[in-house]
């Protein structure tokens, strides 16, 4: 009986040392990032997924080391509706203030869709010292104001293609048509947001004026407009040669329908959201051949052979959710703002904001989207060559529903190709 | 141009007419505010895509399947929730609301967002007509319409149960007297409004794809409608469509598409300001002459 009821003590004091033992560990507070965006948006829930797998294999390696002590890093989500038509910049405003004030996020990555939302939401950044590497908002007014006030707006970083550097993409593709098709013609289609608006103005001032195009007419449609046949029977009307289009809503996808099924002869090329992905194919009843599409980074929906990251970056994600990523805009900057986060985590050994943001700023990483570092308004610095820069993608829906890239000239797999109907101007 | 502009705005107004015509039955009977209609236009439209998707039946059976159960859906929400509110106009529409938002939601949580929500279109055709290329989706929701229409008008005339609608619709207490159940009358009007909604769903949704956020611009859209058309009115709700439906491809064609979402919120004003009731309502008819 005594050795019985000695065995039972020695187990329990064994069980309760192991648990004590282990303590130190269980008790290390994680450190919480914070993705507040719009997640009933493709972007949005695709992003937060990247960022949760980034996570996870951050933490599979044992986490961050933060005071010499490995911490783990945990993921808070919320959704600020932003994106949402109606949803007033306030709502999205609260959104970021509440998740900031009861979940104390170290930082915050993803962040608002819409331009208007950020640029409100960088004062409270500010206020709460909390940073934030941006992957979905475009409007290069974010960085103009870290530019004029750098020690107040040090806390934000954007590490997506800007609207900028859409404008360099879409004036390229448009270069190339143009030495290609000698096409002059051009309609353009726009949403009637920030950063949609900037760069179709940008596109037009600093390429179209100054190479003798012709802009017929620019079409500003409001966020949730799904009939786009006036603006195509225009298109038409005036001998538009090429339609650019640039839209991230759902609806957009009408357009290309549209476009189709009215047999506008014109070259559909820039960016609407819905034919990034692989799945478009089969969305859109195998009707978008002859599209050209601009995906914003590379890893987002698309993956070049000569990046191998971006290649294993899909591959692991559809093994992880069992379906492929089909946003051309914030998986992989999300995904990467993640490495960012714990690499700048790791070399300031602490996660004050201050000595983070100052890591931050040292950022020089090849990952998914290429080389990422940022420039003085705290934007990843994008270009055409992923050994230098991040960089994002132009591709061309084929025929028979293969996407091959065509734009930069260092990653293209194929030259742009007119739809059936459309002849060269040459 | 200008043609191809009046037939896009006659396929505009027939997808209007479409999306109000079941919010204006279920008021104009049951005086019941149905703001969850966008949400059962919604509902339907997912419940059509996962029958396609995940049990692999035709469209053609999808569809009325995904119509039933939004009916099942509204005569669940009147039995259920809205019994124990009727007459509390206030409680009706926060009710219903709520519902909406909880539907809508629901499908937001469920991750069930992607451009791949789509329907099949019924025949993927396109014609010429008048010199613009029009796809047979379009000519069958104005020819759907139409029928829809003037099927609405036989059954309010013609059928036992249509000329109950319109007994309980023209005096509540009266037809009580005849024997006529107005609580039963009342939720095959929320029901058949629901109906109505899923149908214009399975039809209309082919053209683009299914959003949680669609939920609010077809109630927005049918609110605009009916208001317009003066609520409870069949014969207001199809001028006003065409109104609206006319205006929007106008103001695209010849102002600016920027302009476009304006024209039906600036018309609920204009009328609101000049006839409080809509071009045919008649609840306020009373105080308007007063």
């Amino acid at each position: 009986m005594k050795t019985k009821f000695f065995f039972q003590s020695v187990i329990v004091f064994a069980v309760a040392v192991s648990l004590l033992a282990a303590q130190p560990v269980m008790s290390a507070e994680p450190v919480v990032i914070g993705v507040p965006t719009s997640l009933g948006f493709l972007e949005g829930k695709e992003s937060l997924k990247a960022v949760e797998m980034a996570v996870q294999e951050i933490n599979a390696k044992g986490g961050v080391t933060v005071a010499g002590e490995k911490r783990q890093l945990v993921v808070v989500s919320s959704d600020i509706r932003d994106a949402a038509p109606g949803v007033p910049v306030p709502e999205a405003l609260l959104g970021i203030e509440k998740i900031i004030l009861e979940k104390k996020p170290t930082a915050i990555v993803v962040g608002p869709f819409r331009s208007e939302a950020l640029t409100a939401a960088m004062d409270l950044l500010s206020k709460y010292k909390t940073p934030m590497i941006g992957t979905i908002a475009m409007s290069p007014a974010s960085e103009k104001k870290v530019k004029e006030d750098p020690e107040k707006y040090k806390y934000v970083f954007r590490n997506c293609l800007n609207a900028v550097y859409l404008v360099k993409y879409l004036a390229g593709t448009m270069a190339a048509i143009n030495k290609e098709f000698g096409f002059t013609k051009v309609y353009v289609m726009h949403q009637d947001v920030a950063w949609a608006r900037a760069t179709a103005d940008l596109v037009k001032s600093t390429y179209f004026d100054k190479a003798g195009w012709e802009v017929l007419d620019q079409e500003a449609y409001p966020t949730g407009a799904s009939d786009f046949s006036s603006g195509l029977m225009k298109a038409r009307s005036k001998g538009a040669q090429v339609i650019m289009p640039i839209f991230d809503m759902p609806q957009s996808g009408v357009l290309v329908k549209q476009w189709k099924s009215m047999n506008v002869p014109a070259l559909m090329a820039g960016f609407i959201s819905p034919l990034a992905g692989s799945d478009a194919w089969k969305t859109f009843d195998a009707k978008i051949g002859g599209a050209v599409n601009c995906n914003f980074e590379m890893g987002s929906a698309i993956a070049s052979d000569q990046m191998t990251k971006s290649v294993d970056f899909l591959k692991n994600y559809k093994k992880a959710y069992g379906k492929e990523i089909q946003a051309g805009h914030g998986p992989a900057p999300s995904y990467e703002s993640v490495y960012i986060l714990a690499e700048a985590i790791d070399r300031a050994g602490s996660i004050d904001p201050d000595a983070l943001v100052a890591q931050l700023k040292k950022t020089d990483r090849i990952g998914v989207t290429g080389r990422v570092k940022f420039d003085d308004g705290q934007q990843a610095v994008y270009g055409f060559d992923p050994t230098e820069t991040a960089v994002g993608v132009v591709f061309q829906w084929t025929e028979d529903g293969k996407r091959k890239i065509v734009f930069p000239d260092a990653l293209a797999e194929a030259k742009i190709k007119l739809p059936k109907g459309l002849k060269s101007a040459k | 141009m200008f043609l191809g502009t009046m037939i896009y705005a006659l396929i505009n107004s027939a997808i209007l007419a479409l999306m109000a015509i079941g919010f204006n039955l279920t008021f104009g009977i049951s005086g019941v505010a149905n703001f969850a209609y966008g949400a059962v236009y919604i509902l339907a439209a997912y419940a059509s895509w996962l029958l396609l998707n995940l049990t692999g039946i035709s469209f053609w059976l999808a569809a009325p399947i995904a119509i039933l159960l939004s009916m099942a859906f509204g005569a669940g929400m009147y039995r259920f929730v809205l019994l124990r509110v009727r007459g509390q106009a206030l409680s009706e529409v926060i009710a219903t609301f709520g519902i909406g938002l909880a539907v809508l939601e629901l499908f937001n949580y469920l991750g069930l967002v992607g451009f791949e929500y789509t329907l099949p279109v019924l025949i993927d055709e396109s014609f010429m007509i008048a010199d613009t290329m029009v796809d047979m989706q379009r000519i069958l929701i104005v020819l759907m319409a139409g029928l829809l229409v003037a099927g609405l008008w036989a059954f309010t005339h013609y059928t036992r149960l249509g000329l109950a609608f319109r007994g309980i619709a023209q005096d509540e207490r009266t037809a009580l007297t005849l024997g006529m159940d107005s609580d039963r009358i009342a939720m095959l009007a929320v029901s058949f409004g629901c109906g109505l909604a899923a149908f214009a769903a399975c039809i209309v949704i082919p053209l683009g794809s299914i959003s949680p956020s669609e939920g609010y611009e077809v109630l927005i859209k049918a609110l605009a409608v009916c208001i317009i058309g003066g609520l409870g009115s069949t014969g207001g709700v199809i001028l006003a469509s065409f109104l609206i439906g006319f205006a929007e491809r106008l103001t695209d064609a010849y102002i600016s598409s920027h302009w476009t979402m304006i024209v039906s919120l600036a018309a609920i004003l204009i009328v609101l300001v000049i006839k409080p009731s809509g071009f045919f309502g008649r609840q306020k008819e009373l105080e308007e002459r007063i």
